[in-house]
């Protein structure tokens, strides 16, 4: 046969659709992804000893009890002992490698900066109250005459004892306390959620009443009405037949209402704190609300954002500041106060540091937990406890063992030691070894103590209105916080999934964004009375018609209140 | 001729279907020794071993995987037989007290997480399940690595052997109505 071109490339072309049916080109797809799996600089999981290490989440206040896999020492998984884990406290031993993680700043110059300011006009803000930290800080603030900010929420509620839960907005199975104790406790309880969208906590309750966004206020005064025998809501009709009964939310009505229920005192009590040492107490400057500060007061602001409790839009600080005042903020991120602030020095992260936990939102009884580090940290961390403290001449850096003596020296209460399960009556339990279970994974909790019933707010109590503002036609809907760093994992399987909204994105009706032009995925300005953000659009029909549901993002946080009026724009 | 052009084609087929299917994977494998040639059959009918007696699980739960040589020079600290492959492995191995570089048919990637004690206790499963019969087997047979990805051949399984990939793994879980999330073995 004569060899011609035509013939070549008719034999490749034959040879060429037979080739695909052999294993050989599919073969080769599969051997090159798995040959991608050990490029260089790919990180391999380390082999070795496989230990179990104790320790509680430094995450949020909730502090879940933490069983960590460790290989090697390094941490490869976690796990809650005695519950669940919330999703971000699961993947958390990832946190120290995140991209986005602060791990560079001018420690010595901030530290010059400051000094050389003087303490006129010194405050601090602190994010994460009723720690140990925060002891240091208020002793410190004494000392300098300056002023310490915080924004501890009072109440605690005891979730097991109650029939009926009426929650107003609150993410109550998502986040909003320590699953071990709320999950239990929900078999216990009928759960009726009322809020706008059909939360991931409304899917879970057992009744969902939907609300108007913006209108939470509103339908409060009206369970209030009610119990005042001047209006018919039958959901207060069930609050007070199948008692006892609570009320969760943060509308000013709440604590009125559980005072008529008889849950004032009971399931809803004081927030109480681990003892202190005397002395402490009789050195701390005063918890300030940041409102109730001068305009203009503040020369120098120092902000721990570690482990931040709550995100205080930039709009309510910026006016508390001098024109040439000195921000220093103590980060984890680069996307809270840093955009903000003077000067970002950057700080350990958990499962890094070695701090205490503040009390817990469901946390009726005084409880004292010490976040014990799974892995070292960076070198080149600051630390805003050992900076405000060497301003003041305090020592920072036996204060947690300082509490543990003052708890121990109390005598009660008992403590659960995680590796072997134990409790043990405090008075059995010598110094040395308190201090020692509670280093290593442990919790002291003194359920016998006396609770005290919440101080009530003598402000008067004016009528909700939502108002209209024609020009920014929807209403927010907020997004539950979530930690400053999730881990990377998490953003993949949680966010861009749409499971959680992503904190950069805000989700809309079709309706609302064919109106607007926008389609899924597209880039967005959200415009509110406050300013304006670039966001990402995610379409999702859930979302009531009117509203829009903005992540947490503090971008997103700065220019928007929840019931805030909004409008969405293509970028 | 009129049917030259559809000859021509058909020959290039025939060339990779045979190039595919016979010459590619000798190709793409290359074949290796084991270090001895380890009889399985002859510890199971000889000496009654049973697989957990060698392929051990420690005292928290762990695989041992591959004994080590202590374990193996516990019985075959001087010759017990009288095959070359015994002779070989005290010679070169026990007396030098040097480990076996074994080659692990069923080596998974770094980024799984398999628990033998799950599977074995908890799951009863039976060692064959996932090893087919190399428990009974009286030698072992070649490892043939892949060029690529430095995989054992073996991971695909053959008509006599499943198959230790992914997919193996949730068709299994599947039909046990055992799904639950990644993160199961994707630690």
């Amino acid at each position: 046969m004569k060899q011609s071109r035509r013939n070549i490339f008719k034999f490749a072309g034959g040879a060429v659709a037979g080739a695909f049916f052999t294993p050989a080109p599919w073969r080769l797809i599969t051997d090159t992804a798995l040959w991608s799996e050990s490029w260089p600089g790919i990180p391999r999981p380390v082999r070795g000893d496989v230990t179990a290490k104790f320790t509680n989440c430094g995450l949020c206040s909730a502090g879940c009890a933490i069983r960590a896999r460790c290989v090697n020492g390094q941490p490869v998984s976690l796990a809650g002992l005695g519950g669940g884990l919330c999703p971000f406290g699961l993947t958390a031993h990832h946190l120290p490698f995140h991209p986005a993680r602060l791990t560079q700043g001018p420690v010595e110059e901030a530290t010059a900066a400051v000094k050389a300011r003087g303490t006129a006009g010194l405050a601090i803000l602190d994010l994460n109250p009723g720690r140990t930290a925060s002891w240091t800080y208020r002793r410190a603030m004494a000392s300098l005459k300056g002023s310490y900010l915080a924004t501890a929420d009072p109440v605690a509620y005891d979730l097991s004892s109650v029939r009926t839960v009426l929650s107003i907005g609150t993410p109550l199975l998502d986040g909003w306390g320590t699953p071990s104790k709320v999950f239990p406790a929900r078999r216990n309880f009928r759960l009726i959620q009322a809020e706008a969208l059909e939360s991931r906590t409304a899917v879970m309750a057992d009744q969902w009443i939907p609300l108007a966004p913006g209108t939470e206020r509103i339908y409060a005064q009206q369970v209030l009405a009610t119990l005042r025998g001047r209006d018919t809501s039958p959901v207060a009709a069930q609050l007070k037949a199948n008692g006892p009964s609570v009320v969760i939310g943060d509308a000013p009505e709440v604590a009125e209402i559980n005072r008529l229920l008889g849950a004032w005192g009971k399931s809803v009590v004081a927030r109480a704190e681990a003892p202190a040492p005397d002395s402490w107490r009789k050195e701390a400057a005063p918890v300030t609300a940041l409102d109730t500060l001068p305009e203009g007061s503040v020369r120098t602001l120092l902000i721990d954002e570690s482990a931040a409790a709550s995100y205080i839009p930039w709009d309510r600080i910026a006016p508390k500041l001098t024109a040439d005042a000195l921000v220093v903020t103590f980060a984890a991120t680069k996307g809270g106060y840093v955009r903000h602030a003077t000067y970002a020095l950057p700080i350990a992260i958990y499962p890094e540091f070695m701090d205490d936990l503040g009390p817990a939102a469901d946390s009726a009884d005084p409880a004292w937990r010490i976040s014990a580090p799974l892995v070292p940290p960076p070198a080149a961390v600051a630390n805003l406890a050992e900076f405000a403290g060497a301003l003041a001449g305090i020592s920072a850096s036996n204060t947690l063992r300082e509490r543990a003596g003052a708890i121990h020296k109390a005598g009660l209460g008992t403590l659960t030691n995680y590796a072997t399960g134990n409790e043990t009556a405090l008075k059995e339990v010598a110094a040395e070894d308190f201090w020692k279970v509670l280093s290593e994974g442990g919790a002291w909790q003194n359920v016998a103590a006396k609770r005290n019933p919440p101080e009530i707010s003598t402000a008067p109590l004016v009528p909700a209105v939502v108002g209209a503002a024609p020009d920014l036609p929807l209403l927010a809907i907020r997004e539950p916080a979530q930690p400053a760093l999730v881990s990377p994992l998490m953003t993949k399987l949680y966010q861009e999934s749409n499971l959680r909204l992503a904190p950069n994105r805000v989700a809309l009706h079709p309706d609302e964004a064919r109106a607007a032009n926008l389609r899924d995925g597209a880039r967005a300005i959200l415009y509110t009375h406050a300013g304006r953000c670039a966001v990402q659009v995610t379409v999702d029909s859930a979302v009531p018609p009117g509203s829009v549901y903005v992540g947490s993002s503090p971008g997103i946080q700065d220019i928007c209140s929840p019931a805030a009026h909004a409008k969405v724009v293509p970028a | 001729m009129k049917f030259r052009g559809i000859i021509v084609f058909v020959a290039g087929v025939l060339v990779a279907l045979g190039a595919g299917w016979a010459g590619f994977p000798r190709v793409i494998h290359q074949t290796r020794r084991q270090p001895v040639d380890f009889s399985h059959q002859i510890h199971a009918d000889k000496a009654g071993s049973k697989c957990d007696d060698c392929h051990t699980f420690d005292a928290v739960g762990r695989f041992s995987g591959v004994p080590e040589l202590e374990k193996c020079s516990g019985c075959h600290a001087a010759l017990m037989g009288s095959t070359a492959e015994e002779k070989k492995f005290v010679d070169q191995y026990v007396t030098p007290n040097r480990e076996p570089e074994w080659l692990v048919y069923a080596r998974q990637p770094e980024n799984v997480y398999f628990s033998h004690i799950t599977h074995v206790k908890r799951g009863n499963l039976k060692c064959e399940k996932c090893h087919g019969d190399h428990g009974t087997s009286n030698h072992l047979r070649p490892y043939q690595e892949d060029r690529i990805s430095g995989y054992s051949r073996d991971i695909w399984g053959t008509a006599t052997r499943p198959a230790m990939t992914m997919d193996a793994c949730v068709d299994c879980h599947r039909q046990s109505h055992l799904e639950h999330s990644c993160l199961d073995c994707h630690k």
